[in-house]
Formats: C-alpha cells, structure tokens, sequence
C-alpha cells in the first residue's frame, strides 16, 4: 500500500481509484510522452478551431480582410473608412464571442473534473446535477428583479451565489456512509434540477417580454451577444477558479485513494472539498451567467482525457480545460454559421453528444456494480 | 398583407438630426440611406415604408410581410434572437429598434460598431399610434412626412372607428365579447392578452368588450381551460401564423377548454397576420376596417 501511496504521491499519475480509474496505468514514460502528445493535438486543434472559427462567419470576409483588420487595430495597417462594418462585426461580434467560447469551455472543462475528484464519480458535471441549473436561478432571479447593485457583475455574482448554494446542497444531499454512490447523485441531480426549473419558471412567469427572452436563452445555452464586457466579467472567474483547482490538484489525487487514505497522508479532506466547491461554483457561474446551460461538456471532456492522459488532475485539469475550450469552440461555430441569419443554441450541440455518452457511462458504472447505492 | 401607401415618394431627409431616444441616449442621425427597422410588431418598417424612404430598407423583420419588402433579407429568427453578424453584413447605416426584440447586447454590438441605434417606446396602443410615427420621422430627418403620415394615420383610424360604431351594437350589454389569444405550436405557449398588451385597445377600438382586461388581467397570462371557460368569450381573435402553427382552427378548438366557450361552440374565431394585428402604426385604419368586417360580419356570410 505505501508503495502505491508514494508512487501515486510522486509521479501522481497512478491513483487508484475504482470508479474512476478507466484501465491499468501504462508505464511513467509512456504516460509522459502521451500527455505531451495528447497536450500538443489540443493546442494545435483548438488553435485551428479559433483561426477558422475566426475567417467564418455571417458577414463574409476573407481572411486577408480580417488580418488587415487586426493590422488596422494594432496600428500596422492605415485606417479603411469603407472596412467599417467588417471591422465592428470581427472586434464587436466575433472576437469577443471566440474568447467567450474558450473561457466558458475552459470553465466547464475543469468545473467537471473537480467535481468527479471530489464525488470520485464519474457522473458528476454541473449540468447533470444541477450547479448550472441553480446558477442559472440566482442570473435569472437578477435579471427578472433588475438587481443591478454590482453593475455588470451583478449577473454572474447572483450566478455564482445560487451555484454555490446549489454545489453544497448537492454534495450534503448525495453523499451517505461517507461516499457518493452513483445513483444517490444523479437522483439527488434529478431532484435538485426540478427543483431549479421550478424557480426559472417562476421568474419567466414574473418576467416581462424582454426579461423573458433573455431567460428562454438559458434554457439551451448560446454564445449569441457576447461583448468584451462579458470576456471582462467572467476571465477573472476563470482565473480564480483555475487556480483554486490547480492547488487541490494533487491533494483530489490522494482522495481518490479513499477518504481514509487520503487523511492518513496529511490531507484536510474537510477543507478540500470546501475549496473545490467553491471553485466549482466560480467556474460554473461564470460559464452560465453569459452563455447559459451548456450541459455536458464536464462531463465528455474530462472523461475522453482521463482515458488518454489519466487520472492525475495535475495533468487533468489543464487537458480537459483545453478541451473544454475546443468543444465549445467547435460547436459554437455551427451554432453561429449553420443557418443563415440565425443563432442555433450551442447547449443543442453539446446535448446530442453528450447524451448518449452519458447514458454509456452510466450504464457501465451500474453493470459493474461498483457505484450502486 | 395591405401595403402603406407611403405620404411622399420623393422626400430628402434634413441631417444630420440630434435626439434622445426613449433609454435616454444621445444619437446623432447623419446618414439614412441603408435603413434596417426593427421590432416585434413591425410598426417601424411600415412607419419607414409610410414616409417615403421604403427604398432606404436594406433588411426586414420576419413581422415585416408586406410585398414592397418581400425581396429583403429577413434578420430576425423567430422574430427574436437578432445576429450582429448578419445585420452588419447588410451594412446599415441606421438601425430603428425597440426593446422587444433582442437580445439586447447585439443592438450594443451594432452600436459599437459605428451603427447610429436609435431605441423607441416598445409600448404599442392606438393613442400612441401619431406620437411613435413622428418620433421616427424625427430621426429619419423628415419631420414634415412624420406629421402628415401621423395625420393620415390618425384620421384614418377615426374614420374607421366611426364606421365600427355604426356595425357595433349600441347598448353595452349587447356589445360582443371578445378575447385576444396568443397561441404557438402545441405545447404551452397559449396566453390570454390582458390590459395593456394592446389587445384591450384594439378590441375596444371594434366596439367590443376585452373580457380579459374586465376580468383584471394585466399583461400576458397563461390561458389554462378553467380560465378560458370563466372568461367565456363570444369571439376569439388570433394571428395567423400562430393559429396555423397550433393546427389551423380545429386544432385551435381542440386545446382544452376552447370547445366549451361561445366562441368554441360557435366557431368564431378571426384571425390576422402576426405582423399586423398589434402593430398600431400607419395600417391601423385599415386593420381595424377588415377586423371590423370579419367580426361583424353577418351569421349567414360566416365560413
């Protein structure tokens, strides 16, 4: 057992962990050569994504057009009075929405792989159970009740708040015996999303119509207005939000050992879990309060990447937040480009995959047995 | 979908035009001649079709079906859920809106991008019919058009009401009693339009009673089946669109409740274009003329 402990503690790419722990751990060496090679494809891929997420759009521009705007704005190209509307619809529409895409994915990403370190379940993702449902009460309650006390922040504070509120309940809820078994979670999901949907339609009841149309945008998710304010508003969230992740990175690799264990090797499990629900709660709201619901993406990505790089979150984290950030970057421009003059929910996308995958998992968890409450 | 015949086919707008649009911004109007006008009701396209510039219109809302525009791109999904992108695309140089269509940052985006946005009052009734037409004459630069097309719009309306007066039946309590119903598709969204949606003024305009603003509703509310047989109406008005999407007039009967109020049993139901019935603009004479004709018409003559 201490060997275990030690390499899991060392290397931090071996925890053993039952439920979440896909296939036998592949030698150090090849595990660090696919992690830089996994963590490069990512890169690559979401760069690829964002440049041609940036040369496509409604208003048709070429990407010569588009880089002598972004010469134009860095002071390299002279001013176009005639580049105007190309202008306004790359720094105004486009841009700020490619960057939200990333922020939110990236959010999403690393929201949903701390949350199946600190249930050590695999279902766990704000969508499913719940988070982004109560952060979507607490921008919606703001909105319909015109709360603007925090300015612009008003939105994803009140996002957060709920979210934070949602995440304790959740965890209290779920958890019997000292573990989170599966199906205590995603029936404690289940009941703690019926339970936000009543209150989002309570506050489209209270709405007026344009306060209404703003929160039928939650229910699907959309990237659709995003504005340099809203990249303003949420980058911070992230940035908190990675951060507090990144420092309990090691100590969600003991917990996975077990409650017991991860106590014995020095680690204030209770604090832990404080910390990870609330960057949880940071991460989701900052996802929700401009983007809406976009379920699912914690819990594709986090999974797909724990099968390739494994279950280390100091290497998790970072992975799935990129490819968080790709999936989102690639749905939002079907979203945007499919139908003409037309804004398709990105939540849509994300739903169709995620879905079916979820169903997968949950199906494997039971057969095994290994999660049955 | 009757067209607006405009006041003047040759005006040449006076700019550049300083105002304070209705959330209190300053906008200064220097350039009108790609004009995109657009809200729910499709009040502002008409009103820009009524003062001569229909020409200027370079995109249209979904509401917006009248034939002179038939060949415009339309940018609105759903008459909501504007894209920045696409209406950029079209390279306006004005853009006349309203708070009931969104979402609101895209109106923010094509003001950040050099568009002259100009917000008007998103409240429609039949007295702010001459007011909303000279607020966007005013910033189109062509005031005089605004004040005869607000004439002409109100004296028509007059005209029409005093001809209603003549259909409708004089004592109050034969006086019909109608029920404005707003339905889409199968699922939940069926609403009764109460006090100030428009609807009261509009069914008070054809000599009727608005049984939902009697009966205290304000706004819009869900129109379950105990609430439709407690309003009981004698005749239902409906869009077009809306009452096709829920399955024509059979299926507008077959929600529950409907087939068990006067206007169910006796199948009397009147519908318009979505784009029209609450518009309250320079069509409004004529609307309420062919409103008048189909709720009034007599029992005989009923399909």
């Amino acid at each position: 057992m201490s060997a275990d402990v030690r390499q899991t503690g060392v290397s931090g790419v071996d925890a053993p962990a039952e439920s979440i722990h896909p296939r036998s751990p592949a030698p150090p060496h090849h595990r660090a050569r696919r992690l830089a090679i996994t963590v490069a494809v990512l890169v690559i891929l979401l760069a690829a994504t964002v440049l041609g997420s940036a040369a496509v759009g409604q208003f048709p521009l070429t990407v010569a057009e588009i880089l002598a705007s972004i010469g134009r704005r860095l002071g390299l190209v002279s001013p176009d009075e005639s580049a105007r509307f190309a202008d306004g619809a790359l720094w105004n529409v486009r841009f700020p929405r490619i960057i939200l895409g990333i922020i939110v994915g990236a959010a999403l990403g690393i929201a949903g792989t701390l949350m199946q370190g600190m249930f050590g379940n695999p279902l766990a993702e704000p969508g499913v159970i719940g988070v982004s449902a109560g952060c979507a009460v607490g921008a919606c309650s703001a909105i319909v009740f015109n709360i603007t006390w925090l300015g612009e922040a008003t939105v994803p504070v009140a996002a957060f708040v709920f979210g934070l509120l949602t995440t304790f309940a959740v965890y209290f809820l779920s958890r019997s015996t000292g573990r989170t078994q599966i199906l205590t979670l995603v029936l404690t999901g289940i009941a703690i999303n019926a339970v936000a949907n009543a209150l989002i339609a309570l506050c489209v009841f209270l709405a007026d119509t344009a306060s209404r149309e703003q929160i039928v945008f939650w229910q699907l998710g959309s990237l659709n207005g995003a504005s340099w304010v809203a990249v303003g508003a949420t980058l911070p969230f992230l940035v908190l939000g990675t951060v507090g992740a990144l420092y309990s990175a090691r100590k969600l690799d003991l917990l996975a050992l077990g409650e017991r264990q991860a106590r014995h090797l020095g680690v204030n499990v209770e604090r832990l879990r404080i910390i990870a629900i609330i960057c949880v709660a940071i991460l989701t709201s900052a996802a929700v309060a401009y983007a809406g619901i976009i379920a699912f993406v914690g819990l594709i990505i986090p999974h797909l990447l724990r099968l390739i790089v494994g279950p280390s979150h100091r290497v998790l984290i970072p992975a799935s937040a990129l490819g968080g950030a790709l999936l989102i970057s690639l749905a939002d421009v079907l979203s945007r480009t499919l139908v003409p003059f037309a804004d398709l929910p990105i939540g849509m996308f994300t739903a169709l995959v995620g879905g079916p995958v979820f169903f997968l998992l949950m199906r494997r968890s039971l057969r095994s047995g290994s999660g049955l409450a | 979908m009757a067209s607006v015949v405009p006041i003047e086919t040759d005006v040449t707008p006076e700019l550049p035009v300083t105002l304070t649009d209705i959330n209190g911004t300053s906008v200064t109007v220097t350039d009108v001649s790609r004009i995109i006008a657009l809200d729910l009701y499709g009040t502002l396209a008409q009103t820009v079709v009524g003062l001569g510039l229909g020409d200027n219109l370079v995109g249209r809302g979904s509401t917006n079906t009248m034939e002179s525009m038939a060949d415009l791109p339309v940018v609105t999904h759903d008459g909501h859920q504007l894209n920045g992108e696409a209406i950029l695309a079209l390279e306006p140089t004005i853009v006349l809106t309203d708070t009931s269509i969104g979402p609101r940052e895209v109106q923010d985006q094509l003001r950040d991008s050099g568009v002259t946005v100009v917000f008007f009052e998103p409240q429609r009734t039949m007295d702010s019919v001459a007011e909303q037409i000279t607020a966007v004459a005013e910033a189109l630069g062509v005031e005089e058009a605004g004040v005869e097309l607000a004439d002409r719009s109100v004296a028509e309306i007059a005209q029409a009401t005093a001809d209603i007066a003549a259909m409708a039946p004089a004592d109050a309590a034969d006086k019909l009693r109608v029920a404005f119903l707003y339905v889409r598709g199968n699922g939940s969204v069926f609403f009764v339009l109460g006090e100030g949606s428009g609807a009261d003024d509009l069914i008070s305009s054809l000599g009727a009673v608005d049984i939902a603003a009697e009966a205290g509703i304000a706004g819009t509310k869900p129109a379950n089946s105990e609430a439709l047989l407690a309003l009981n109406p004698d005749l239902v008005l409906v869009m077009s669109s809306g009452l096709e999407s829920t399955g024509g007039l059979e299926g507008l009967l077959n929600r529950p409740g409907m087939s068990d109020t006067i206007a169910g049993q006796n199948r009397r139901v009147v519908d318009m274009n979505d784009g029209q019935i609450l518009s309250f603009g320079p069509t409004t004479g004529a609307i309420l003329r062919s409103l008048a004709d189909a709720v009034y018409a007599p029992a005989e003559l009923r399909p």
